[in-house]
């Protein structure tokens, strides 16, 4: 016997977490562009939307974090070093794509030297997904072996009902399960009609894209000039990719006194890896296109296991110029053997 | 916490060449000190940072052996070094680290050493110099091949004069063509062809090898001519940081992070790597 | 024969007579209602370029990557009068030799037709109605009205929240053909003017920054707009200073590639309303 939240009771839940001290953040949609955003009750929702234009990881990893404030005296300079927000807080209705990216980049965030930053704010927070029962042309979990109801980086997986009244609830964890015990009372005990799965059809070949990418013999094709001619630079696949995770570091203040943060930074910008001399490891578009889809496909999961994408498809959603990590690999794909 | 640096002192500031600094910093506070003097080996890095301008990567130039302070030198280019570069006595800044590998200087021991360096790539390699000649009986015959563009280019002139002093140092010194002033009684030639020159043997021997891109390709060409295999020749890669330890993700080459898995390589390791990304 | 089928076959007797080196056009894109653009080297490519109203882009970006004229030879490319408009602007600003470049001009009319634009060299168009007209689209009219309408808090206020999206991705930047700065300005950081981090104050900073150095040089496509991932109505700030810039000088950017660049030049007759 499965338990079911029903919409109905949403506003119930959302006050009694409230109660428990965590804050209730969702996909919101406010001045033209939807994120997650903090609720007060379930009509703040947009639980309809395929995907927010904005990820989840600008929860976790903000665009801008302050570090460490400074003060410069004459004789001193003094340093305070400053720490994210200890809140508990509730993710409701994340979709899979984006609980897969926090688990993607959690191994990064962790290795040999632990990020506080973006563990502080995961150790406090419970991330209840939603599985699909729509995606767009842009969707393309299946193709990097996820799917619309993966439970990948999930605490708790919701499975919209058929007739819209609810959701059927799956556990994995047991911050998940602490969430759901306090509301408890809120919930039926039984089975219902889940909503069908949308198709997401595969678009690449994974399994040929990594091989390919793996062949040293491939580092220096033409392929890669050809195929990111039309890149403008912007950095906004990587901004709005649920896993890129690149930053900068930037001292910023008067002279008497400023914030050092922590701010995105984007392997798409030539001055990402411009050295003081003038020399540029990626001095082209083509090599920063290339130093993206390797470290997505291949150099991530050298060192994880893992590839760097969930699939969400966002990159080429919002591409001015129609480019994306599924063109790319699709022509892999196709190039003959 | 990640990301927050130690408060440094400058104990003194010495100008080495046209536009290139050493300092010479001190701990101001003890558990930072103790914490760099339980971790740094040679060839390990740190990010050197003034409040209100930013961090700058080098590496530690001062040896393992000598942990009471820690020396940088570097050239005066950007923002950071700049504002570095402009510090007195006194003053404090910041330094993070160390953090990346070493040269593996245990396995040394017992072998010939060929440090090889080119202009402003004298401060690691330093740091490996001294390292292995505070403890001299370790290692068998020690030869240091330097060159830089003109003599005033030349870093850590004393310590040149001090090696070249010393009995079991051979130090071959050199400048480039054009760069000799009329006293100059040292090779005048660029290093690979001076290297060749020397001849040192391959013999039981360690190459270690730090300079600009260009001088770091010729070099292990004429290292292979002498029979040196890359296994045997160490090189440290810097390139633009900002965090340190593996998570902004700027200065990987092909898959390899160079702040975790470097900045120390054999050139084996080097050549490995995809040259284009380089 | 469709415009189509003509532009087809034009680009392709450019390539094969060996006049451009390439022609930037427009294909088909990841979804139907999509287009991408193509850089056609051959006769053979060209025969993928798509013309229809879907091609809205404005493709003179292209013309300022940096290396793609240097060698001196021409390249032909899909232009519509905004593209055009900014050709003009390119060349008065002395970005583009107007020699180097072959256009294959076409407009969209309501929002559905394609028509050709007669001329190929940029000197064909300076004058045309077409290129000349400088209405945008009703409801960047009407949105720029209601803006202008608030009052002067609320109008801060509506800015404050559109500039709090911003996330600094800088796709504003490179999808403009005007920005061409090899090094923009914020990218300097001996001094840092402009505070490289995304908050509110950093987010007002690059956008009043880009706002005022394209005062009386947008060509008004859009490309901003359309690009921004946030959906910040960017077009409605450059619309605004253009109108600034016509009222105040009678001067609308990209007429022909004879104008003087308005800020850039002096006249003993400009009005000097901004001297207080």
């Amino acid at each position: 016997m499965t338990r079911i939240l029903l919409r109905n009771k949403l506003d119930d839940c959302i006050a009694a977490w409230q109660k428990a001290g965590f804050s209730v953040l969702a996909p919101v949609k406010r001045h033209e562009m939807s994120s997650f955003g903090e609720v007060q009750k379930s009509g703040d929702m947009a639980l309809d939307l395929i995907l927010t234009e904005r990820t989840i990881k600008d929860q976790f990893f903000p665009q801008t974090e302050p570090l460490i404030k400074y003060k410069i005296g004459k004789q001193q300079i003094d340093s305070e070093t400053m720490t994210p927000p200890e809140k508990k807080r509730v993710f409701f209705g994340v979709r899979p794509c984006d609980a897969s990216g926090l688990a993607i980049d959690d191994p990064l965030f962790g290795w040999d030297y632990k990020d506080d930053y973006w563990f502080r704010r995961r150790d406090n927070s419970v991330i209840v997904t939603i599985a699909c029962a729509q995606a767009d042309d842009f969707c393309m979990c299946t193709s990097v072996k996820l799917s619309p109801d993966s439970a990948k980086g999930a605490d708790v997986l919701l499975r919209p009902l058929l007739e819209g009244s609810g959701w059927q609830i799956e556990v994995f964890t047991e911050r998940g399960k602490a969430l759901l015990e306090i509301v408890s009372s809120l919930l039926l005990e039984g089975n219902g009609h889940t909503f069908p799965l949308p198709q997401v059809p595969e678009k690449f070949d994974l399994e040929k894209v990594m091989a390919w990418l793996g062949d040293k013999e491939n580092f220096e094709s033409q392929f890669w000039k050809d195929i990111a001619l039309r890149c403008v630079g912007c950095g906004s696949c990587t901004f709005l990719c649920p896993t890129c995770h690149c930053f900068d570091i930037q001292d910023e203040g008067d002279t008497y006194q400023g914030i050092r943060r922590k701010n995105w930074d984007s392997c798409s910008f030539a001055l990402f890896t411009m050295h003081t001399s003038g020399h540029n490891p990626r001095n082209t578009q083509s090599t920063r296109w290339r130093q993206r889809i390797m470290h997505k496909f291949n150099y991530y999961r050298g060192k994880f296991g893992v590839n760097s994408c969930s699939g969400c498809g966002r990159c080429t959603r919002q591409c001015p110029v129609d480019m994306g990590i599924t063109e790319t690999l699709q022509a892999i794909t196709n190039l003959p053997r | 916490m990640i990301y927050s640096p130690f408060p440094m002192r400058v104990v003194s500031k010495r100008q080495e060449a046209p536009g290139v600094n050493t300092l010479k910093l001190e701990f101001v506070k003890q558990e930072d000190h103790e914490f760099f003097k339980a971790n740094y080996r040679t060839g390990m890095f740190g990010l050197y940072g003034v409040f209100g301008e930013g961090e700058s990567t080098f590496c530690v130039a001062s040896p393992e052996t000598r942990k009471d302070y820690i020396e940088c030198t570097f050239r005066q280019s950007g923002r950071v070094t700049s504002t570095l570069a402009n510090t007195d006595a006194g003053d404090i800044v910041t330094f993070r680290g160390p953090y990346g590998n070493r040269f593996p200087i245990e396995q040394f021991e017992g072998k010939n050493l060929l440090f090889i360096a080119g202009g402003i790539a004298l401060p690691p390699t330093r740091s490996v110099i001294w390292s292995c000649l505070d403890q001299r009986e370790k290692y068998k015959n020690v030869t240091i091949v330097y060159g830089a563009r003109t003599v005033a280019d030349l870093v850590y002139k004393n310590e040149l004069d001090d090696w070249k002093q010393r009995d079991d140092v051979r130090l071959v010194l050199t400048v480039d063509p054009g760069g000799e002033t009329p006293d100059w009684q040292d090779h005048v030639g660029f290093v690979p062809t001076v290297l060749e020159q020397a001849a040192p043997s391959p013999e039981n021997t360690i190459a270690v090898l730090c300079g600009p891109p260009i001088m770091i390709k010729f070099t292990l060409a004429a290292l292979e001519r002498l029979g040196f295999t890359a296994e045997n020749v160490y090189t440290t890669l810097e390139n633009r940081m900002k965090c340190g330890v593996g998570k902004c993700g700027r200065c990987n080459v092909g898959s390899v992070y160079i702040c975790k898995e470097g900045p120390v390589f054999t050139a084996a390791e080097v050549q490995a790597m995809p040259q284009a990304d380089l | 024969m469709g415009i189509q089928e003509q532009y087809r076959s034009e680009a392709a007797a450019l390539l094969s007579s060996g006049e451009v080196k390439l022609v930037i056009g427009f294909g088909a894109g990841s979804t139907a209602d999509r287009r991408r653009p193509l850089f056609a080297r051959t006769p053979e490519e060209a025969e993928k370029f798509v013309l229809d109203a879907a091609c809205i882009a404005n493709l003179s970006t292209y013309l300022v990557a940096e290396g793609l004229l240097s060698d001196g030879k021409k390249v032909g490319v899909f232009l519509k009068p905004d593209g055009i408009r900014s050709v003009n602007i390119l060349i008065s600003e002395a970005q583009l030799k107007p020699e180097q470049v072959v256009i294959l001009g076409y407009a969209i009319e309501n929002g559905k037709d394609v028509v050709p634009l007669e001329g190929c060299n940029i000197s064909d168009f300076s004058i045309g109605e077409k290129i000349r007209s400088h209405t945008p689209p009703t409801h960047v009219i009407e949105a720029a009205e209601k803006i202008e309408a608030m009052s002067a808090e609320e109008r801060f206020e509506f800015w404050k929240e559109e500039f709090a999206k911003c996330i600094k991705c800088y796709a504003c930047r490179q999808v403009c053909p005007m920005c061409y700065c090899r090094r923009c300005i914020v990218d300097v950081n001996q001094p840092q003017w402009v505070s490289t981090s995304s908050h509110t104050l950093g987010n007002f900073e690059w956008n009043l920054v880009r706002a005022f150095h394209l005062a009386g040089r947008c060509a008004a496509c859009g490309a901003c707009d359309r690009a921004c991932p946030v959906n910040i109505p960017l077009r409605l700030v450059n619309y605004r200073m253009g109108k600034e810039v016509r009222s105040a000088f009678d001067y609308v950017a990209g007429e022909n590639s004879d104008q003087k660049p308005v800020l850039a030049s002096f006249k003993q007759d400009d009005p000097e309303t901004f001297i207080l």
